[in-house]
Order: C-alpha cells, then sequence, then structure tokens
C-alpha cells in the first residue's frame, strides 16, 4: 500500500561529520530499509533525480531509505581529485551503519547503478547487506575506461561545446567534468567483479550483449533485462536519466523480499 | 570537522541546503548560489560546490540550495507563480544564512536559469547587495550580427562548419524536448538593472563562450543597455574559451579565480580592511 512518506531528513554523519546522506523515513513501521548507492562522477548528477523518485517510491511503500554521498563527491566532504575506491566502500558500510541506526531496521539491502552497483558489491560483506539490486554494474573495468577517456578525448576536439579546440592539456586527467587521479583511475583498473552468493537482482538495461555478466551470475541472481540507458552517449551528457521501469522493478523487488 | 551543515528551511519546510560557515567568518555579507538549470544544488560538475567552499576559503559564509521543485526541494504547496516561488524561496535562503551567519547582506549567484533567478529576485531584495549572473541576460545586437556573419562572409570554410553545426543542432533538437526560455524584453531587464544600480547593488556579468549563439563580444553588453555598461557597479567579462557549464577543471577554476577576485574588491573581508 502506497502511503505520503514524511520528507526526508538532510544531515551529515561519519566520522567529523564529513558524509552527506538524505534519510527517508518509511510511511508506516518497518522492517525493511534500503542503502542507495550513487554512482559516479557526471552519473551521480545524471541519476540524482532518479534516485529520489526511488526514495520517495520506497518509502510510500513502507521501505526506508537512504541516499549518500561518497567523500570527494556530491554534498560530501572532500575534492572531486581525491575520490579513493577504498574510501568510498568505507564510507558504504559507515553509511548502513547509519541507516541502521535512524530505520531501526538490523536488514538492510543495496541499490546501486554502474560504479554504485560495484561499490554495493564491494561492500556487501562488511556492511551486511542482505540483499543487493544492481543497474547495470561495470562488468569490464578496462572496457569502462577506455570509453571514458575516448569520451574525455572527444572533448578537445568538440566544436558543439567549445568555440575552438582546446589543448591536450586542459582535457588530461579529468572524466567527463571531474578530475580523476591516478590511483583512482588504478583502482578502477584493478576492479574484478566477484559474482555475489546472496540474494541478487540484477537489471540489465546495457546496450552491449557480450556482457561477460552472465557467466558471474550465481543461482541466487535474477536478472530483470530493460529497455536500453543511454550511460555513454556524449550528446546526452548532461541530460538526467529516468526510468519509470527501473523503479518498478526495484519497488516490486523489495516488496517480494521477505 | 566539517563545516557546512544540511537544511531543510523554508516557510513550508520544503527547502534543502547545506551552508558553509567559516570557522572564522571575516564578512557581513553571504553569498547564496542557485540552481543551474535541472541540475540540484551541487551544480553542474560540481561547480556550486567549489564555489562555496572557495568562498568559504576567502572568509564569505555561504549557502547552496535548491529551489522548489528541483533537486532535492519539495513544493511549498502555495499558489504562487514561479517567478514570486523564486523570490520566496530566495528570501527563505537569506533567513537561513542570516540565521546562521549573522550575515545581513548577501550576494546571489547563478548560471543560466540560475542567473535569470538571481535577476528576478535582485529585483525586489533589497539585502541583495550583489549578483553574479553567468550568461545571463543579453540581446543579439546590429553588432552581435556583424561580429557574427563578417568573419563567414570572409572565410568560406568558417560559413561550411557553421552551416553543419547548425543542421547537427537541428537534428538534435528535432529529436529532443526543448526546454528554451524567452528572456524577457530587454527595455524591461534595462530599467530592473538601472533601479538595482541606483539602490547600489553590484553586478558582474561573465559570459562563457556557450553563450556566443547570444552574446559575442563585451561591447555587446553596452549595445544591448547603453550608459548602464559603464556604471562602476557593472562589470562585465567574456570567457569566450569556455563552455556554458564548465566541464574543464582548468575552466572552472578560471571562473572561481574571476569571481573571488570581484568578490574581494566589492565586498572585501573585513579582517583585512
Amino acid at each position: 500500500m502506497m502511503v505520503e512518506a514524511e520528507a526526508e531528513i538532510p544531515f551529515h554523519f561519519g566520522t567529523g561529520a564529513k558524509l552527506f546522506g538524505l534519510y527517508h523515513p518509511a510511511a508506516a513501521p518497518t522492517k525493511k530499509s534500503v542503502l542507495l548507492c550513487p554512482p559516479f562522477g557526471q552519473d551521480l548528477i545524471r541519476t540524482h533525480r532518479l534516485y529520489r523518485q526511488l526514495a520517495q517510491t520506497l518509502a510510500a511503500a513502507g521501505i526506508a531509505v537512504m541516499r549518500f554521498d561518497y567523500s570527494g563527491s556530491g554534498d560530501s566532504a572532500g575534492s572531486s581529485i581525491d575520490v579513493d575506491w577504498n574510501q568510498c566502500i568505507a564510507d558504504t558500510v559507515a553509511a548502513a551503519d547509519e541507516l541502521r541506526v535512524r530505520s531501526h531496521c538490523e536488514t538492510v539491502a543495496a541499490f546501486g547503478a554502474r560504479l554504485g552497483a560495484n561499490v554495493a558489491m564491494a561492500s556487501a560483506t562488511h556492511a551486511r547487506f542482505a540483499d543487493l539490486m544492481l543497474w547495470d554494474p561495470i562488468t569490464n573495468a578496462a572496457a569502462h575506461i577506455a570509453r571514458l577517456d575516448a569520451m574525455q578525448n572527444a572533448l578537445q576536439h568538440d566544436t558543439n561545446r567549445f568555440l575552438k579546440s582546446r589543448p591536450a592539456t586542459s582535457v588530461a586527467d579529468q572524466w567527463l567534468g571531474f578530475p580523476v587521479s591516478p590511483m583512482l583511475r588504478q583502482q578502477l583498473l584493478d576492479l574484478r567483479v566477484v559474482p555475489p552468493d546472496g540474494p541478487t537482482l540484477l537489471v540489465d538495461s546495457r546496450a552491449d550483449e557480450s556482457t561477460v555478466w552472465n557467466e558471474h551470475t550465481a543461482p541466487s541472481t535474477k536478472t530483470i533485462k530493460l529497455p536500453r540507458t543511454p550511460w555513454d552517449d556524449p550528446e546526452r551528457l548532461e541530460l538526467a536519466i529516468l526510468s519509470h521501469e527501473l523503479i518498478q522493478a526495484i519497488a516490486t523487488h523489495m516488496q517480494e523480499a521477505r | 570537522m566539517n563545516t557546512e551543515r544540511a537544511h531543510r528551511f523554508g516557510r513550508a519546510a520544503h527547502l534543502v541546503g547545506i551552508s558553509g560557515i567559516p570557522s572564522a567568518a571575516a564578512n557581513d555579507v553571504g553569498v547564496i548560489v542557485l540552481n543551474a538549470g535541472l541540475v540540484h544544488r551541487i551544480g553542474p560538475f560540481r561547480l556550486n560546490v567549489e564555489l562555496t567552499r572557495r568562498m568559504n576559503a576567502s572568509g564569505y559564509p555561504t549557502l547552496r540550495f535548491d529551489l522548489s521543485t528541483l533537486g532535492d526541494s519539495g513544493a511549498s504547496g502555495e499558489s504562487l507563480s514561479r517567478v514570486q516561488q523564486v523570490r520566496a524561496d530566495v528570501a527563505d535562503a537569506m533567513t537561513l544564512l542570516g540565521a546562521q551567519s549573522g550575515c545581513k547582506r548577501f550576494v546571489l549567484i547563478g548560471l543560466c536559469s540560475g542567473a535569470e533567478n538571481a535577476h528576478r529576485a535582485a529585483t525586489s531584495e533589497s539585502a541583495v547587495a550583489g549578483a553574479v549572473f553567468l550568461d545571463g541576460y543579453a540581446y543579439r545586437s546590429t553588432g552581435f550580427k556583424l561580429r557574427y556573419y563578417l568573419p563567414r562572409l570572409i572565410n568560406p570554410a568558417r560559413l561550411v562548419r557553421s552551416v553543419a553545426r547548425r543542421l547537427h543542432k537541428s537534428d538534435k533538437s528535432a529529436s529532443q524536448p526543448s526546454f528554451g526560455v524567452v528572456f524577457p524584453p530587454r527595455e524591461q531587464v534595462r530599467d530592473e538593472m538601472a533601479g538595482m544600480l541606483e539602490r547600489g547593488t553590484k553586478m558582474y556579468f561573465i559570459y562563457s563562450g556557450g553563450a556566443s549563439n547570444y552574446f559575442n563580444g563585451r561591447q555587446q553588453f553596452r549595445e544591448n543597455y547603453g550608459k548602464l555598461a559603464a556604471h562602476p557597479g557593472v562589470e562585465v567579462e567574456r570567457l569566450e574559451e569556455t563552455d556554458h557549464t564548465y566541464i574543464l577543471a582548468g575552466d572552472r577554476a578560471l571562473l572561481l579565480g574571476k569571481i573571488e577576485h570581484w568578490m574581494r574588491q566589492h565586498f572585501p573581508p573585513q579582517s583585512l580592511t
């Protein structure tokens, strides 16, 4: 049943109150909660509205939800250049603990899009996630980085954006609006997808059908296919990503989850 | 310890924002940064976060927040026009930042629709002591057309590139929804600016290369607004090499440096005066 949820509560948490979070209380006392792990860089900005809509939908359905930003991203402390994969995992564990305290729910599921899905997987054990909902996780980090590099390099001569080509140095060491450190680049290159053991929902809206994800799915993984999401279309770089089908799929999954 | 605080605030507790209060606040002028288009309060490529933190480091209290129905802010439930909503939201933001920091005067900063909203709020709020308009109002003048067409007539290769770019853009616009806005009449904007200047409001206009489809030279400001361009309260800059949303880190750093310099010039930190 859908009930109007209370307004979400913005706050800071974690060591030194450096992490930003938004807590969406459930519309009624609940035993279910979901942590929404954001994707990285421009994906975070493009999916902000969708994450909010998802959180509101779940809260109205009686599920407590928390959104948050990793260190160096969104409204959390730190510079974009300082984003560190290991810190993102530590932040996610801290966020899951914070959600348990606020919701009084010991059982926490996680949702993430793209690298947010990878963070959810990588932190699943320490954050004690009971269920993973993964939307287009990055299964081939090297290919993902190559795509980001290619899109970034194309910016140099993008005369729809700039009046004149820009020097190579001005586009270096960034991915689509965000500076990237050699450390983060290497951390992502080293990323290995380990198939989750526990209950997992994989929402697949990638264009690339040759994904190796199928080789990694465990028997406990349920897969849903959705229409293609234009993640890597340079002409849609600054357009929001919205998907009612995705929200519906996650809400249905959470309501069916024990 | 984090110097930023998260807030739910406003007349209907419907707005969400982040204040940044420097530990040694050295200014009675607060800086409020508005949404750019539909991007939530962190700004395009986190521009608003970088901007507010840079201002904090210079001693200015700041607030970046989402206007009604944008980002994480909800609707106020009132029956107001969008302009009335924007003005009421900015008034709520000034009340909050004033309560947090003791500021009584404010500088509004906005990019694109944020510049339009800064203008709307600044026309009606005497507490607005300054505004930075990033790709704000401007109107194609005769000078604009000469600067645009003459080089293309002289250089056919440039003409071909220009046509190709236009065709590409019209292909795109045919397949995507349009959220274009219509500027108010130039005379209205000029009169409102004159009123603000009379009140002592300082104004900084920065036009990016991305705004070249309607602003292609600093002199256009004079072509648009006449003697207001020479007013000591007005400063105009064109950052020709940059794009509309400052996607490159170096361009953002350049922009932030310009704004910080202008702020120090017009609203010097008190501890340094």
